[in-house]
Parts: C-alpha cells; sequence; structure tokens
C-alpha cells in the first residue's frame, strides 16, 4: 500500500514537475536574523489561501497587502479564495498522504477553531516560529482569548490577525423594536411568523447562532466551558432542539428550508424576505450598507445576555515551499499599519489582534480617531456582554446534532 | 513505424488523462472510501464507511431527490429538445435567427444559469415583485416557492434551460442526416404522421437522442453546483451531501465522503446502462 502512494507522489510529480521548494526547510529560518529572511523571501511568491466572499475584505488583501508585498519586498501574493477554509485544510491533508512533504500548494490560512484543530490533529502546522517575527511584540499572547483558539492552545502554530464578535442587523425602518435577548428573539419569532431564519450548521456563522441557543438553553455558558462532556451535553441538547423546533414553523419558508450560506441569508435579508441578518464579523455590516446592497437604515447591536466573540488567525503548513514569504506577509498582517488600515470603516472595520497599548503613539492616536460606521455597532459595545467560543468537540457535537435532529 | 504502435502512440495523450487524472483519482477514492488513510491513523481497509452510509436515512433521501432531479429534467428537455429539433428542421423564414437564439444558451456558464433563475423565480426574484406590482401578492412570502423548494423546480428549470439545445443539437444533426425520405415513404404508404414519427424517424433518430440524453442524465446525477445553489438544506443531492460529508471537520468522515462518490459514480453508471437497455428494447433499435 505505501508503494502505491509513493508511486501516485511520484506521478504527481512527473505530471506537475519540480517547483523550487526555497525556503521549505522550516528549522533554518526559525531564529534566523530578520533581514536575512526578508532577503531569502525576495522576488518569490506566497499563496494565501482564505474566504473570499467580501470583495471589500479581497480588495484590502490583493490591493493593500498585495501592493506593500510587491513594492517593498518584490514578493508577489497569490489571494486564492475559498468559499470554506476546510478546502485549504483538505488540500494540505491530500498533499501530506501524497507524501509531497516540501513542495505543497499552500503557504499561508486564514484559519480558527475546528480547522485549526484539524491541522494540530493532523500534525499539518508548522510551528515554533512567531519569535522570529519582529511584529510578534505586539501581541498579547498573555490575553487567554489570543493564547487559546477555540480551547486549543496555539502554541506558537498560528498568528492572530483579526478578532471578532457576533452582531445582529436590522432595518430600523422596517423593525422598531428588535428583540434584545435569544428569549426575546423566540418570541418575537412566534409573532412575527416567516420573517426569521439561520443559516444551517455547519455554516460558521448558522453555527454560532444555534450555539447562542445552545447557551441560552443551559442556563449560561459557564457549565459547558473545559472539555466535552457528553453526560452535559446530553442533558442540554434536547432543551436547545425543542426551542429551534419549536421555532421551526414559524421560520421562513415554515422552516422546511434553510438558508445554506451566510451569503443568502444576507440576499434574503437584503431583499426584505427577512428582517434580520447576522455576523460574526459585524463590520460586514458597514460594507454591506456601503456598497449598497442594504440600505442605511440598518442599525446592529449585540444580545444583551452577551455575544459569542472570537480570534482569528493565519497559519503556514509545515508543507510550504515559501515560508520565508510567509513570514514577511505574517509580520506585515500584524504591523501598526496593516492592522490600522484594515480597522478602517470604508477598508474593512475589523477590529484588530495586536496589543494598542505597544503600538507607536502617532499610530494609536489614528487608531483612537477612526471613525465608527452608523450601521455598525462599536466593538467596545459589544464587548460589554462577550461570552467564550466553545472547544471544537463542544461545536463538531452541537453542529452534528442539529443536522439529526432539527435539519432534517 | 507499424500501425498499431503509432495508432497507440497517437492515442497516448487521451489515455494517459483517462488512465492517470481520471482511473488515478477514482482509485484514490476507492482507497480512502475503504479507510486507508495513514496519515490519520487509519490503515485497516474496512467497508464501514459504505455501512454507515447505506444505513442512513438521510443517504436515501438524497438518492431519490436526484433521481428525481435527473430523471425529470432529462425527459422533459428530451421531449422539449425532440419538438424543437422536427420545428427547426423546416425551412421557414427567419430560421437561421430562431437556430442561433436556440443555441445560444450553450455557451452560459451552468453557474450563471444558476443566477439568472435565482434572479427570476425566488421569492423576492422579477416575477415575485412583478406579482406585487400587479397586486397579485402582498409579501415574499406568498410567492409560490419555486427554488429552495421541496420539489427541486427551481433546478429542474435551470436543468431543462441549459439541456434541451444540447440534446436538440445532436438530434437535428441526425434528422438532416436522414432527411425526409423514409417519412415520405411511410406517409405514401398510409402512415399517419404520428405513425411515421413513431415507427420510421424516432428509431432512427434514437441512437443520438439516447446518447445525448444518456449524458444529460448522468451530467445531472452527478453535478454539485446547482443544487448547491437552488437545493433545500435539506435534504441535500447526493453530490451535496457528498461535498458535505468531505468538508466535515470531523476527519473520519471523509471515507464516507469518497463511499458516497464511488456510489454516485455507481449509481449512474447502472442507470445509463439500464436505460439506454430500456429505450432500446420499448422503442427498437
Amino acid at each position: 500500500m505505501a508503494k502505491s502512494i509513493r508511486l501516485a507522489a511520484a506521478l504527481g510529480l512527473m505530471l506537475t514537475g519540480p517547483v523550487a521548494g526555497d525556503t521549505a526547510d522550516g528549522d533554518a529560518l526559525i531564529g534566523q536574523d530578520w533581514d536575512t529572511i526578508i532577503e531569502m523571501a525576495r522576488g518569490g511568491e506566497v499563496n494565501w489561501f482564505l474566504w473570499g466572499g467580501s470583495d471589500t475584505i479581497n480588495q484590502y488583501v490583493s490591493e493593500y497587502l498585495g501592493g506593500i508585498l510587491e513594492d517593498e519586498y518584490g514578493i508577489t501574493l497569490n489571494r486564492v479564495g475559498l468559499s470554506d477554509t476546510v478546502e485549504a485544510v483538505n488540500i494540505v491533508l491530500g498533499e501530506a498522504e501524497a507524501g509531497v512533504t516540501e513542495d505543497g500548494s499552500v503557504d499561508l490560512i486564514w484559519i480558527n477553531g475546528e480547522n485549526f484543530r484539524t491541522m494540530v490533529q493532523a500534525d499539518l502546522a508548522w510551528c515554533g516560529y512567531p519569535g522570529t517575527l519582529p511584529n510578534n511584540d505586539l501581541i498579547d499572547w498573555d490575553n487567554p482569548s489570543i493564547a487559546t483558539d477555540f480551547g486549543v492552545p496555539v502554541d506558537g502554530c498560528e498568528m492572530p490577525w483579526n478578532r471578532a464578535q457576533f452582531a445582529i442587523a436590522y432595518d430600523s425602518a422596517r423593525t422598531e423594536m428588535p428583540p434584545r435577548t435569544i428569549a426575546e428573539l423566540i418570541d418575537w419569532v412566534d409573532a412575527n411568523p416567516g420573517q426569521f431564519t439561520y443559516p444551517a450548521p455547519p455554516d460558521f456563522n448558522g453555527s454560532v447562532f444555534v450555539r447562542h441557543v445552545f447557551y441560552h438553553a443551559a442556563g449560561g455558558v459557564d457549565a459547558l466551558l473545559g472539555p466535552f462532556d457528553q453526560a452535559l451535553y446530553d442533558e442540554v441538547a434536547p432543551r436547545a432542539w425543542e426551542i429551534l423546533n419549536a421555532m421551526e414553523p414559524h421560520l421562513w419558508r415554515e422552516g422546511q428550508t434553510y438558508p445554506t450560506s451566510i451569503t443568502q441569508l444576507d440576499q434574503l435579508f437584503a431583499n426584505s424576505e427577512v428582517a434580520f441578518s447576522f455576523n460574526y464579523d459585524p463590520s460586514q455590516f458597514g460594507l454591506a450598507v456601503e456598497s449598497g446592497l442594504w440600505p442605511e437604515t440598518v442599525r446592529s447591536y449585540g444580545f444583551a445576555d452577551g455575544t459569542i466573540g472570537n480570534t482569528n488567525y493565519t497559519l503556514i503548513p509545515f508543507n510550504s515551499p515559501n515560508k520565508a514569504a510567509a513570514l514577511v506577509l505574517q509580520n506585515l498582517l500584524i504591523s501598526a499599519e496593516a492592522q490600522l488600515e484594515k480597522a478602517r470603516p470604508e477598508v474593512w472595520g475589523t477590529v484588530p489582534a495586536i496589543d494598542l497599548g505597544a503600538v507607536p503613539d502617532e499610530i494609536r492616536a489614528e487608531f483612537d480617531a477612526l471613525p465608527s460606521h452608523p450601521s455598525v455597532v462599536a466593538p467596545e459595545v459589544l464587548a460589554e456582554a462577550a461570552l467564550p467560543e466553545l472547544q471544537a468537540e463542544w461545536i463538531a457535537a452541537i453542529e452534528q446534532g442539529w443536522i439529526e435532529n432539527v435539519g432534517r | 513505424m507499424p500501425g498499431g504502435a503509432r495508432t497507440f502512440l497517437l492515442l497516448a495523450p487521451a489515455l494517459v488523462v483517462i488512465g492517470v487524472l481520471f482511473l488515478g483519482g477514482l482509485g484514490v477514492a476507492v482507497l480512502r472510501s475503504v479507510g486507508y488513510m495513514p496519515l490519520i491513523g487509519l490503515t485497516d481497509p474496512s467497508l464501514d464507511a459504505y455501512a454507515a452510509l447505506l444505513s442512513n436515512r438521510d443517504f436515501y433521501r438524497s438518492l431519490a431527490l436526484s433521481l428525481h432531479i435527473s430523471i425529470t429534467s432529462t425527459l422533459i428537455a428530451s421531449v422539449i429538445a425532440v419538438g424543437a429539433a422536427l420545428l427547426l428542421r423546416r425551412g421557414f423564414a427567419g430560421r437561421g435567427i430562431v437556430s442561433f437564439l436556440f443555441q445560444l444558451n450553450l455557451t452560459v456558464p451552468h453557474l450563471v444559469g444558476a443566477i439568472g433563475i435565482l434572479y427570476l423565480f425566488s421569492q423576492s426574484g422579477s416575477f415575485a415583485r412583478l406579482g406585487y406590482q400587479v397586486g397579485l401578492i402582498d409579501q415574499p412570502g406568498q410567492f409560490p416557492a419555486l427554488v429552495y423548494d421541496p420539489f427541486a423546480v427551481g433546478i429542474i428549470l435551470q436543468y431543462v434551460w441549459k439541456e434541451v439545445p444540447f440534446i436538440g443539437l445532436v438530434v437535428l444533426a441526425q434528422m438532416q442526416g436522414i432527411g425526409a425520405d423514409y417519412e415520405a415513404a411511410a406517409r405514401s404508404l398510409g402512415a399517419r404522421p404520428w405513425q411515421a414519427f413513431r415507427h420510421v424517424l424516432l428509431p432512427l433518430i434514437l441512437p443520438g437522442l439516447l446518447a445525448s440524453s444518456a449524458i444529460v442524465f448522468a451530467f445531472t446525477f452527478g453535478a454539485y453546483e446547482i443544487p448547491a445553489l437552488l437545493g433545500q438544506s435539506h435534504p441535500q443531492a447526493l453530490p451535496v451531501l457528498a461535498y458535505r460529508l468531505f468538508t466535515d471537520v470531523d476527519l473520519a468522515a471523509r471515507p464516507q465522503a469518497m463511499a458516497a462518490s464511488i456510489l454516485i459514480a455507481a449509481i449512474s453508471g447502472v442507470m445509463v446502462w439500464a436505460y439506454v437497455a430500456l429505450t432500446r428494447r420499448r422503442v427498437g433499435g
């Protein structure tokens, strides 16, 4: 069997031809002088696989980040858009199985949560390099919401890029009194049939909505923190499915079907078919308004009983052939300037992952002076009632439970 | 160079593509479907993935949906295509333009067609807006559900729209090759138009019709993108189910995804074979 896999790998190499894996050897880079790494990366390319569903994010990546890489380092940035991060995980996994250990096609992945767990579980992540990046000084690794990714210790295997917290969007011209808690939302759905729905898990945003209901059914998140507990799950899950199943006949299309992606929910909201959309990244609301998809009367908020927040990261696969260029890109991603640019509402408006206490004063002043978008709830306001994410095993169990008990 | 070797050499590029890319991919998929993935510690081949899939109620609902989509689309598209070909083979004023319009959507990608269906037929699409303007409906929910619907109307509409010209062109080319002499002979011997069509023309165009509609059947049975865009969240068409298993965060679900893909290939092979055998017997080749 091993022979056939070696054969398949050899065939694969024959077909694609050898590609120079200049900086595939990660050990040689760790602790290396930064200027040396830049010289090793110069003139090369970096293949970044990331969710591609937002034109504004794509523009920031391709034009702003890609422009700096090209102008200052002569590095070509190839942005590869994904509809789901797991697609990139599958590529690396397939390459590892075929024995491609230093000539992989993925140099960087925008990642967190379950996909990070998969990469760590299958030993596909390159680790131990953060200290090599000069801008690592801007990262507060003592903050548990940065040092653990959905309960899995980061351990130098990925670098934080953004922080995000779930929020709900509504059109203030259509809905005067939006529900302020999960309990109120449940009542609101009963009173307003056909006006609410959520994307079917495993969609990322649909899944986090279901977790809010799950926390509500558990009477708070505290008991659910920590490793997966089958007995506790068996106790809470039936209550959560009961709530969601009771909601179902009052959902859009009487709950006979659910949107399959957040994009579909956003379209339903834009077309006034439903009264709410929501997102793990509230800056998306501002972008939708700015691009004319949503009316300017859109406002957003977090539930009074809290909404779930997380940090998302970038990760370099073990078999990336362009590790030096990937490091240069990662260092750029967490630079104060790039994080400031990304925080501008018209560019992306997302919450920085760096410690603002550590950035130079003049950039700090610019951060403080950033205008906020009227459609985007301020991160500080959201942060007043923030809920932690669960460990990945919990999330997988809840998603599977939803599919089996509610979705079918 | 002897003729045999030369033929083989000339065929080699095509054989390499089929052998390495297609059969190779199929082989890896079979390996993975029996749970041979050393990287995540699965080294004992077994048929567990098939057993899990075949004992899952969702699999059968997905299978039924996929069969419904491809049989209905193929049937409707074939009937319309033969009808259109019968009309188009006659000479009439503006035939050139009509033929051009008939073939036009062959160049439109499936995905673009799906977006068109969405814009026209969704509950907030053009027809719903028209219905609202003339006072037929008050809100989107009152417009009949034609996309993301339990009967897969949107998916079938998209496939029929896209496949009619494909089957139509194949059948039309065949009709033009045959000419009108055989039917004329049948008519002069007293056959009515329907009889001439059913017993003379249809058996003659059958090879083309069979080949093109079998392609349409196999394609619509195995295609992912249209049911993914226009389908319900549950049940999902088989390819969508396979992809969901493939993108499951639990790596242990990968063998099931591969098993589903192998079953899709096997079922569509068996169906195409049965379809060709059955139609041959009923229409008489």
